[in-house]
């Protein structure tokens, strides 16, 4: 990356201006990393992600640690530019003349920090995913529920994890075939369990859109008879004298309607 | 000040409930570490309260909000006929407790205002956007000119094979449901021509320009009341459904179910 640069220099200046530049490129830097904090921060403010990641636990407890989700951004970004900038200017000073150290240290740092934030951005999405559906829930007055927005919060997590552990060359293959298997499942089954639902909605919309029957119309289906009293996406509601026969959109489809006219 | 202090133990002594009109969580705390049942009669149940009393409209008007929360707790059977109750609630500020009134709980008779919303076919929801429409045009009327309308919310099929059409339906293939933001101003604009809304069950406005063919015959509904409200009373009887009528001549919100006026409202105070 900056093999001629050391040289380049020395054969312009002598070997004290190279010696000033690397100070100058380290002043250059806090300069740039203190730039880069203040911007994430302004940057966060801004388009509205401190606001969406309020009340989440990772926000929380960096609050406790008396700082914000926008500091530790901040900070990280801010490493990841000084971090640059030591090593630029050691490299230009000749300080250490390890090269394959020090390349090697430069390729290795943007992967670390991509790591660091996959796993910050993973454990707050997961948290905003988890509130959020615990929201959408909150009617749903059934202990058993509470399951589902955890189970969506570690599946981010994981998800978060294997990105960070990708990056940083960790073998994941193995972590990936446990993906795999599980996103396949989620599909599989959620296609099995929801059969039902879904021929009927895909049915309710046919029915919403051309209404071959309304409300108050008489109709028979298969030999249920009455009036409808609604239609939703759903099930058709048709009441006879005291019954009210609710029916799954995808059977009045099936088995065809009947309007009676007199 | 012992006094005063007296005579506020004396109306808050013996009782067997305290209905709390306000779902302020500290609020609650404060008052229910007695062992006395706490009922909230609120519009959301913010406390998180076990004994609770869904408020459908922020009903200004006192009394009539203490006769709804007694009827919804007798209903619930939250409180016996008569138990004493104390009543807490907001007479002028909007947020604060700043009134004390100790009442028997079979103190009004039971006009049904709780089974309106409880209990009718339709959704409590719909029935109390039905009325927020209702509300908001008495208030606004129709470019200033006072309008009436005639809301019919439930059992839409039946309904619809006891009337007629007076025009063409302009809901005909539509999917507007009551509460939606458009709704407002498209009833508005509908009002002017005569006929009921019909509402289904679940919100679905389904026609307009109805003309409502009901058997009128022994209908009781205090005299003075016009055509529409007759027609209001006479549909409620012979179907499961609910009337909400706004009337053009004084501007008053009434609702009508098996027949009978339940509920009166002057929209100008909400």
């Amino acid at each position: 990356m900056f093999i001629d640069w050391p040289n380049i220099i020395r054969s312009l200046f002598s070997e004290e201006t190279a010696f000033a530049l690397a100070v100058a490129v380290l002043v250059l830097g806090l300069v740039l990393a203190y730039a880069t904090w203040r911007w994430t921060h302004r940057l966060m403010g801004t388009t509205g992600i401190n606001n969406a990641i309020e009340g989440t636990t990772f926000e929380r407890t960096a609050q406790r640690f008396g700082t914000s989700t926008a500091g530790i951004f901040g900070i990280v970004l801010a490493v990841f530019v000084y971090s640059l900038t030591i090593t630029l200017a050691f490299h230009v000073a000749q300080v250490l003349t390890v090269e394959t150290f020090w390349s090697r240290v430069t390729n290795v740092l943007p992967q670390i920090f991509i790591a660091l934030i996959a796993v910050i951005v993973g454990l707050l999405v997961g948290d905003k995913a988890k509130l959020a559906i615990q929201e959408r829930l909150q009617s749903v007055k059934l202990p058993e529920a509470a399951i589902i927005p955890e189970l969506v919060k570690y599946s981010i997590f994981y998800i978060a994890a294997l990105i960070a552990l990708a990056q940083l060359g960790v073998a994941t293959a193995a972590l990936l075939v446990l993906l795999g298997a599980y996103a396949f499942g989620i599909v599989f089954l959620g296609g099995i369990a929801f059969k039902d639902l879904l021929a009927a909605s895909a049915a309710g919309v046919y029915l919403l859109l051309s209404e071959p029957y309304t409300i108050g119309d008489e109709v028979r289906i298969d030999d249920k008879r009455g009036i409808v009293q609604e239609i939703d996406m759903f099930v058709t509601h048709v009441e006879s004298d005291g019954e009210e026969y609710i029916i799954p959109n995808q059977k009045v489809f099936r088995s065809g309607i009947i309007r009676i006219r007199e | 000040m012992t006094g005063l202090g007296d005579l506020l133990d004396e109306i808050v002594v013996d009782i067997d409930a305290v209905l709390l009109f306000s779902a302020d969580m500290s609020i609650y705390e404060r008052v229910d570490e007695n062992d006395v049942t706490t009922i909230v009669v609120a519009e959301e149940n913010a406390a998180n309260a076990d004994t609770f009393v869904s408020l459908p409209l922020s009903f200004t008007d006192v009394t009539g909000r203490i006769r709804f929360g007694l009827e919804g707790a007798l209903k619930q059977n939250l409180v016996a006929e008569g138990d004493e109750v104390v009543c807490l609630t907001q007479s002028f500020d909007e947020n604060e407790i700043d009134t004390i009134i100790r009442i028997r709980a079979d103190e009004f008779t039971q006009t049904g205002v709780y089974d309106l919303f409880a209990n009718s076919r339709a959704n409590a929801d719909v029935v109390r956007d039905v009325f927020e429409v209702a509300i908001g045009l008495g208030k606004k009327g129709q470019k200033g000119e006072p309008v009436g309308a005639l809301f019919v919310v439930g059992d839409a099929g039946k309904v619809m094979n006891k009337s007629r059409p007076l025009s063409y339906n302009p809901f005909e293939k539509s999917h507007v449901h009551v509460g939606d933001p458009i709704v407002n101003v498209m009833l508005k604009e509908f009002s002017r021509l005569d006929g009921a809304f019909v509402i289904s069950d679940g919100g679905k406005i389904v026609s307009a320009y109805r003309y409502l063919e009901p058997a009128a015959e022994g209908v009781d509904i205090p005299k003075g009341l016009g055509a529409r409200h007759m027609a209001a009373g006479a549909i409620t009887r012979d179907t499961n459904t609910i009337a909400i009528a706004l009337s053009e001549s004084d501007g008053m919100v009434r609702a009508f179910k098996a027949g009978e006026l339940v509920l009166e409202l002057d929209p100008e105070e909400y």
